[in-house]
């Protein structure tokens, strides 16, 4: 049982070397513009691994995740400007408040499948987009929305993670735990429960699975996912933006998670470097910023169309056809 | 009409009297008459691109994000045809033509390979036809600010004591009108029948012979129409701005929603309420600032109040 719990896949251990690469060698090398990139990365990465998940495991639709991440924003500020707690247990309660948020939204809408709670869900983006460009972000003004004018006050860092070195490994830390939790998940009984949702809901209620509790917590874990990306992209600046919250947003993250491959880890760090590394990329050779709605756009199509578990997807296939020919090669060594 | 109908037409009524009561208690009453019809007007836009997205939907069962993207494809296009000094009304089909062949291009080229797909699947996919979209006109048309007029807005209508442009009554009218033409084409002509007995179903339709991709392709024409003449009548109410309009498809789903995206007169109704609570919300100085909510509030509710009583139970279509 313990045996198959923490089993490292070849996947994992790829996982493994790219997390050591990202901690070790990434933050020396970078400068300062590129580590705020790739440290933003981080955190869509965490949220993307969470909607990536709902629909890789259950086919579940969010398209709020974006605004999910604000929740978790706007609580960490909040708390930061109100309190003395460390960065930790603000992420811990914001990650908290965040999954309730997902809960609260997820309950109506569990009674719904497919394009319906995908809409549902797009109605809260767009009302959260709303509500955070009326409010805004807490920024250390007074009363509940805490809002002043002109400069911020200072946002307290995680004491691991003083310097943006620091900081962008300590969320590149954050994301590997956050791909080990949904993993964990996978293979334990919830992922048994979703395996069987995913394949027939009427399988799975004949089969005595509480389809609801198993849906709800998915949600959960999308929600708490988002939070804590949330809170870490609040740590990265010190101060959020209510442009980054846009319903839009999530709608491309989820568009994203789907080019990117849904089904894989890799899939959700490739869809956060597309998100985020990409149109950097393209900024840096000179390329209009329009542009890289057109080749996001044209890519998108082309997963869908060609791809249906999107490149990391193709990545895999590539890698084990590739295997299977040295396997042949070597006189069939498999047979 | 049966009886539930009937009830929930009765429930509407009653909650539309009660909010109007509401945010007009103490106002004067031409105030909160323009306030009304001006959110008649962009009720009536909302409810425009809602009734796009229904027909698209149920001929074809592709939810279109598209269609913002290319209503403001054509918008921009008017726009740079009236800069040129081309005579007007030109500018206005230049305006319908783009968006019909944005719209007939996916319709003929993208749809067919994602016919196999989740609905869910082929909704992202049109988003990503919105971005080529939205991409390129913004690539072409960079962010200056720009505007687009009608012969319509210097006329003005007295009404009850208030003035009120034509282009608002237009596209009120229009609304209204498309309803019931869409209404009789759909009951009256053979294309229509076709239409509604794909969007029974898909396979048995197949079976006995209906040209699938005929049909289909009159569906994205009419959406693709739809798309032009909403795009330009936003541009002219609203803004001519190439992501405003694109968005605008969010709002316009939310009345999508309010019709079960099947019931056109629904969509219409609901679209019109969410236009003119939006509007009204304005004289509370509560919610104000909150305003551009109501539609997504308004269509999740109406979402909970279709599905209240039913039970997670064995599969069924979604």
């Amino acid at each position: 049982m313990v045996n198959t719990l923490f089993r490292v896949t070849p996947s994992g251990w790829a996982g493994m070397a790219c997390l050591a690469l990202a901690i070790f060698i990434v933050p020396e090398i970078v400068g300062t513009r590129w580590l705020s990139v790739f440290t933003s990365t981080g955190c869509f990465a965490l949220a993307i691994a969470g909607v990536a998940f709902m629909y890789a495991r259950l086919g579940m639709v969010s398209l709020t995740q974006v605004g999910l991440m604000g929740v978790g924003g706007w609580v960490t500020l909040r708390l930061n400007h109100a309190f003395d707690f460390p960065f930790e247990v603000n992420m811990g309660i914001a990650a908290l408040v965040t999954m309730i948020c997902g809960w609260i939204l997820a309950l109506p809408a569990l009674r719904m499948r497919g394009l319906y709670l995908a809409l549902v869900t797009l109605m809260a983006a767009g009302g959260l987009e709303i509500m955070f460009a009326t409010f805004q972000f807490p920024n250390g003004g007074d009363g509940f929305w805490g809002v002043q004018t002109g400069s911020s006050d200072p946002f307290r860092r995680p004491w691991l993670a003083q310097s943006p070195q620091a900081y962008m490994r300590y969320v590149f830390v954050c994301v590997a735990l956050g791909f080990v939790f949904i993993e964990i998940h996978r293979r334990l009984k919830p992922g048994r429960a979703w395996a069987l949702i995913r394949r027939s809901e009427a399988a799975a209620i004949a089969a005595g699975v509480n389809v609801t509790l198993y849906k709800t917590w998915a949600f959960g874990i999308a929600g708490l996912l988002a939070g804590g990306a949330g809170a870490l992209l609040a740590g990265s600046l010190g101060l959020l933006d209510d442009g980054t919250f846009r319903a839009s947003e999530s709608v491309m993250i989820f568009a994203l998670a789907v080019v990117g491959g849904a089904r894989y880890w890799y899939g959700a760090i490739l869809a956060a470097v597309l998100f985020r590394v990409l149109p950097a990329l393209l900024n840096n050779w000179g390329v209009d910023a329009d542009l890289s709605f057109v080749i996001f756009g044209a890519g998108l199509l082309h997963a869908v169309i060609t791809a249906p578990d999107g490149i990391a997807g193709q990545i895999r296939d590539a890698l084990l056809s590739r295997r299977k020919g040295a396997n042949s090669g070597k006189g069939g060594a498999d047979a | 009409m049966t009886v539930s109908g009937l009830k929930n037409w009765l429930l509407w009524a009653a909650i539309m009297a009660a909010l109007i009561l509401w945010f007009s208690w103490g106002q004067r009453p031409t105030m909160v008459g323009l306030f009304i019809a001006s959110g008649l007007a962009v009720g009536s836009l909302y409810a425009l691109g809602g009734i796009g997205i229904v027909v698209l939907f149920r001929a074809t069962g592709v939810l279109n994000f598209s269609g913002g993207a290319a209503g403001a494809a054509g918008a921009m296009t008017a726009w740079q045809l009236e800069t040129w000094g081309l005579w007007p009304p030109l500018a206005w089909l230049g305006c319908i033509a783009v968006a019909l062949a944005f719209s007939l291009f996916y319709g003929r080229i993208v749809a067919p390979r994602l016919a196999w797909r989740e609905t869910v699947v082929k909704a992202v996919a049109t988003l990503g036809y919105a971005l080529i979209i939205l991409g390129l006109v913004s690539f072409l048309w960079a962010d200056d600010p720009r505007s687009i007029s009608l012969p319509t807005d210097g006329v003005g209508i007295r009404f009850l004591g208030m003035r009120l442009t034509a282009t608002r009554l237009l596209v009120f009218a229009a609304s209204i009108a498309i309803v019931i033409g869409i209404y009789f084409f759909l009951a009256r002509s053979k294309v229509g029948l076709q239409m509604r007995s794909l969007a029974d179903d898909r396979d048995l339709s197949a079976l006995i012979g209906i040209p699938i991709l005929r049909v289909e392709t009159i569906a994205w024409g009419i959406a693709g129409v739809l798309a032009g003449f909403t795009g330009l009548m936003f541009a002219d109410l609203i803004r001519l701005e190439a992501s405003v309009i694109t968005f605008m498809v969010i709002p316009s789903i939310a009345a999508a929603i309010c019709g079960r995206l099947e019931n056109l007169t629904v969509v219409l109704v609901g679209g019109l309420s969410m236009g003119v609570i939006e509007n009204l919300l304005t004289l509370s100085p509560l919610l104000r600032g909150v305003r551009p909510i109501a539609p997504f509030v308004i269509a999740a509710l109406v979402l909970l109040w279709y599905q209240r009583g039913q039970k997670l139970t064995f599969g069924g279509k979604d």
